[in-house]
């Protein structure tokens, strides 16, 4: 009657759900936002004016509603590249300790928006 | 070999334990054919994208050290790399976006009763979507960032 508790070890409990919302969320940021960001930053920010793009970015970046925003993007954006690059390593066979390669990508994205809130907070 | 679940069923009470064939598949299995490789293509946009991300990262925190920093961080964007990068990532993410609008009907299903909301719907709706969202990122940008 030892079966509960050693089915208990066999199979623990996945990280998937968690990571797929993150990454379904991250998916819908990238589809929906990136595109324009990329032109926006990309395309029109070189072009205008440095001192007021400063200007009218730190105040956006001031408010709460920017901080949020952004943080929101680049997080979701993180998260979702994380576990496509995760995920396409394992199929290209590129193998490495099981945990090591969670910790990496998923722990990695976690690390990064952690430091963009740190960023985002310090302006 | 014990704890392997694929190839051991700890719930069953067969002693036997059954260690099938697995066939192994090449690493380069995936240029074999079309769909594959549009299926690699298509996870590969996460490359450019999550690069993107960290010059983002990079510009906000050039941004909180002030306007000289800042200004250095949009010089560098106007270089040729970063402008191959931008074209890039926008043709990834318009990729991505083409893909995963395919995918959207077949994740969300709305039901009304009996009238289940058909996939193109769902579909268009995204596409509806992201032409709204872009057009109102792109105006916005427009109007109050180069502006006093």
């Amino acid at each position: 009657m030892t079966h509960s508790s050693k089915s208990r070890t066999t199979y623990p409990r996945s990280h998937e759900p968690i990571a797929w919302s993150l990454f379904g969320a991250g998916g819908m940021v990238v589809a929906f936002v990136i595109p324009a960001l990329a032109l926006i930053t990309g395309l029109l920010m070189p072009s205008w004016p440095a001192e007021i793009l400063y200007l009218n970015l730190l105040g956006l970046l001031q408010s709460w509603v920017g901080k949020l925003a952004l943080l929101t993007v680049i997080s979701l954006t993180l998260y979702h590249t994380a576990h496509r690059i995760y995920h396409g390593l394992h199929d290209l066979h590129v193998e490495g300790p099981a945990v090591g390669m969670l910790l990496l990508f998923y722990g990695g994205a976690t690390l990064l928006s952690a430091l963009c809130a740190g960023v985002l907070l310090a302006i | 070999m014990s704890a392997d679940p694929v190839h051991s069923n700890p719930k069953s009470s067969n002693p036997i334990n059954r260690r099938p064939y697995v066939q192994p598949q090449p690493s380069n299995w995936w240029l074999k054919n079309r769909a594959y490789r549009f299926y690699m293509l298509r996870e590969a946009t996460s490359v450019p994208i999550f690069a993107y991300a960290l010059v983002l990262i990079w510009g906000l925190f050039r941004l909180s050290q002030g306007q000289a920093a800042f200004t250095d961080w949009l010089a560098l964007m106007a270089s040729p790399v970063m402008m191959l990068l931008h074209l890039l990532v926008v043709a990834a993410a318009l990729l991505h976006a083409y893909t995963w609008f395919d995918l959207t009907p077949k994740i969300l299903v709305l039901r009304f009763g009996d009238f289940r909301v058909p996939d193109l719907w769902v579909k268009l709706a995204h596409y509806g979507g992201f032409v709204l969202t872009s057009g109102a990122l792109i105006c916005l940008a427009y109007v109050f960032l180069p502006g006093v």
